[in-house]
């Protein structure tokens, strides 16, 4: 392949912490600029290798194209797909078939519709939402392993149609389709960096990929070009990791927020297909989420310790001992009540979110998150106050205050609905807490067959395809918790159809 | 830092648990890991693992002595808890590379640690 050469122009690459890019030996320009000498070819490159790749990769081979690669940045295959919730949402799935729960792709729709405030596409969502079940097959087919008699309902959603891979991370997705797409022939490549495309006008070509990449060193392995005979599939998720670009996007994300996402979420290829024209919409949507904790990294078990507290327990200032929110109220509420707990010199103080320890010794959430020491149990207030460094007197104070306001069951301070609330004595389960960024609902504009559309013409860019979190405008305002999954894995059969109808003619 | 050569002999199938081979001077000021000091008194040492340039390098030399992930066992007796085994990760099994977790010539934690902080050490 190596002698092969055509005449092209190179593009504006674009990378986080932009390297000079080495251009290999070049053969003699014409009026096109200076011409390129691949290093490979094959027919379809696949970008990323989470949901959306992985899916992708799999169908892809199996409708009869030859030569697929899969090129993964990273020392590990799987992206943010490997260490997620493991929530899968499929409608008509066959627990809800045996409890007679009655669901269909168009109730899912309807639901995630409400979500999206009126910035949701249907059609998107519809066409996903219909490709579930074919989603969830090539899961069991593949080996994964959900929980036996387990469909739940999630936030947003009106009915329970949540599945869950037994180990409670999508890794068992990921893990399993990895070694199928590999036992059918799919070149699978990890530390290949995507640095640009290459393009032919409007046409993407092939790619600009730095092999044998060290993350995060952008001047480590060597600029090999790699020529996608039928198409190029981007599958890099998003980039709630890259905080520069956060911040451009959305102001309200300050950089004291953590982030649940894995540390390649970072966006260069989005940006790399801006730069060549493909047009992004809704970037500034980018979700985040009150649970987090300072104390673990990723989503960790914040979210489901909280759902206790939220209901049970109280949520106090480090700064003064006192409680300042509805610990009920919605996410971007609390959010902005957390954030604006400050030290003088603006960093953080973490608020502490506590409950009875004595009344869930023995639940998972409890163990797991003492265990790891996400979470402390503290045997008085005294002790507490001490190790969050509050004083002991004003601390009591609140607590018996919230007491009070417990046995009335009424929140004069906050309007809390005190239903649930439950009266507070140590020993206590005490975790702390601070937003982190969670999800772009932004990304690559699609049409329905998952095409690039340009923004010269409105009209999809040739030979350019994206999948799963990398695309934007689908779920509009608010991605439903489980629908990730789905779109990612949904993506993969969708876009299979669409390259070998677009290699028809 | 003097360290007896007899390291040499221990170096291949001694691939206990969660830790690694002790870090020392190995060729000048680059530290390496004590296991791996026959490697460094060749010539060409730098090229068992850095084929193609100096700062890139993949996981193949690992595997070429050590053999595939799932091919080495750790011993659940040094595991904090049974899901903390790196070997048999239920995200990422075979689908790894070595050094994504192991470094030779400096201590790092291993990927696991950047979400489960609690459950690993610097090796
Ligand atoms: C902690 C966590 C928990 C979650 N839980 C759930 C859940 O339970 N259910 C649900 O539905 N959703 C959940 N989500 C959301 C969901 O997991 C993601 O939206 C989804 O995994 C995205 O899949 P993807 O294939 O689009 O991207 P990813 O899985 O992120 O894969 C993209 C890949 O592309 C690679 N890449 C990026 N740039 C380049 C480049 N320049 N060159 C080469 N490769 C590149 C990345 O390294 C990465 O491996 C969760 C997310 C997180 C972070």
């Amino acid at each position: 392949m190596r002698d092969r050469r055509s005449f092209l122009k190179f593009g504006a690459g674009v990378a986080i912490g932009s390297v000079a890019a080495t251009i290999p030996a070049m053969a003699s320009t014409n009026d096109c600029g200076p011409a390129i000498k691949w290093d490979e070819t094959h027919d379809i490159i696949i970008i990323g290798s989470g949901f959306g790749g992985l899916s992708s990769a799999i169908n892809i081979k199996r409708s009869g194209i030859k030569s697929v690669l899969v090129l993964e940045k990273m020392l590990q295959f799987g992206g943010n797909s490997a260490i997620n919730g493991g929530w899968f949402a499929v409608p008509g799935n066959p627990i809800q078939v045996s409890e007679g729960v009655k669901d269909s792709p168009a109730l899912l729709v309807q639901d995630q519709i409400a979500a999206g405030r009126g910035m949701a596409s249907e059609e998107h969502l519809t066409a996903i939402a219909n490709r579930a079940l074919d989603a969830f097959n090539l899961c069991v087919d593949s080996g994964v392993r959900f929980r036996e008699g387990f469909n739940m309902l999630v936030g947003g959603h009106s009915i329970a149609r949540a599945v869950r891979t037994v180990d409670g991370t999508g890794g068992e997705i990921t893990r399993n389709l990895y070694k199928v797409a590999k036992s059918e022939g799919v070149d699978l490549r990890n530390q290949q960096y995507v640095e640009d495309f290459i393009m032919e006008n409007n046409k993407v070509i092939g790619l600009k990929v730095r092999r044998n990449f060290r993350y995060p060193d952008l001047t480590t392995g060597e600029i090999v070009f790699i020529k996608a005979n039928k198409g190029v599939v981007v599958a890099t998720g998003g980039f709630a990791m890259n905080k520069q670009l956060c911040k451009l996007l959305d102001p309200s994300i300050d950089p004291t927020m953590d982030c649940t996402n894995a540390k390649g979420a970072t966006g260069e290829v989005t940006l790399t297909a801006m730069s060549h024209g493909a047009l992004a919409v809704h970037m500034n949507m980018i979700q985040t989420g009150h649970w987090g904790s300072p104390d673990e990294g990723g989503f960790g078990w914040s979210n489901a310790l909280l759902s206790i507290t939220w209901h049970e327990g109280m949520v106090v200032s480090v700064l003064n001992g006192k409680r300042f929110m509805n610990e009920r109220a919605d996410r971007k509420y609390c959010s902005d009540r957390i954030l604006a707990n400050r030290y003088e010199d603006n960093s953080p103080a973490y608020p502490i979110a506590f409950f009875n320890y004595n009344d869930h010794p023995d639940d998972d959430r409890v163990v797991r998150a003492l265990r790891d020491e996400m979470a402390w149990k503290m045997d008085s207030v005294e002790q507490m106050a001490t190790k969050f460094n509050i004083d002991p007197k004003t601390l009591q104070e609140s607590i018996d205050l919230h007491n009070k306001h417990v046995a009335e069951r009424k929140d004069p301070l906050f309007d809390r609905v005190m239903d649930t609330a439950k009266h507070l004595a140590p020993p206590f389960v005490v975790s702390r807490i601070w937003p982190k960024v969670h999800y772009c609902m932004g990304g690559l504009k699609t049409d329905l067959g998952c095409r690039v559309i340009g923004s010269k013409n409105l009209e999809p860019m040739k030979n350019l395809y994206a999948v799963g979190e990398a695309t934007g405008g689908v779920h509009g305002t608010t991605r439903l918790s489980s629908c990730a999954c789905l779109e990612g894995l949904a993506g993969g059969f969708i876009v299979a159809e669409t390259i070998n109808s677009d290699n028809k003619v | 830092m003097f360290k007896s050569l007899l390291a040499l002999a221990l170096s291949l199938t001694l691939c206990s648990a969660i830790s690694a081979s002790e870090l020392i001077e190995v060729k000048g000021k680059t530290l390496g890991r004590e296991n791996h000091q026959f490697i460094y008194k060749d010539k060409n040492a730098c090229k068992s693992c850095h084929v193609s340039g100096k700062k890139s390098t993949t996981d193949q030399a690992c595997v070429d002595c050590h053999g595939t992930i799932d091919t080495i066992k750790i011993d659940p007796k040094n595991l904090v808890n049974s899901h903390a085994n790196p070997h048999a990760s239920v995200h990422y099994d075979t689908a790894i590379s070595c050094i994504a977790c192991h470094a030779e010539h400096e201590k790092k934690a291993p990927l696991c640690a950047e979400c489960h902080r609690s459950w690993f050490k610097e090796m």
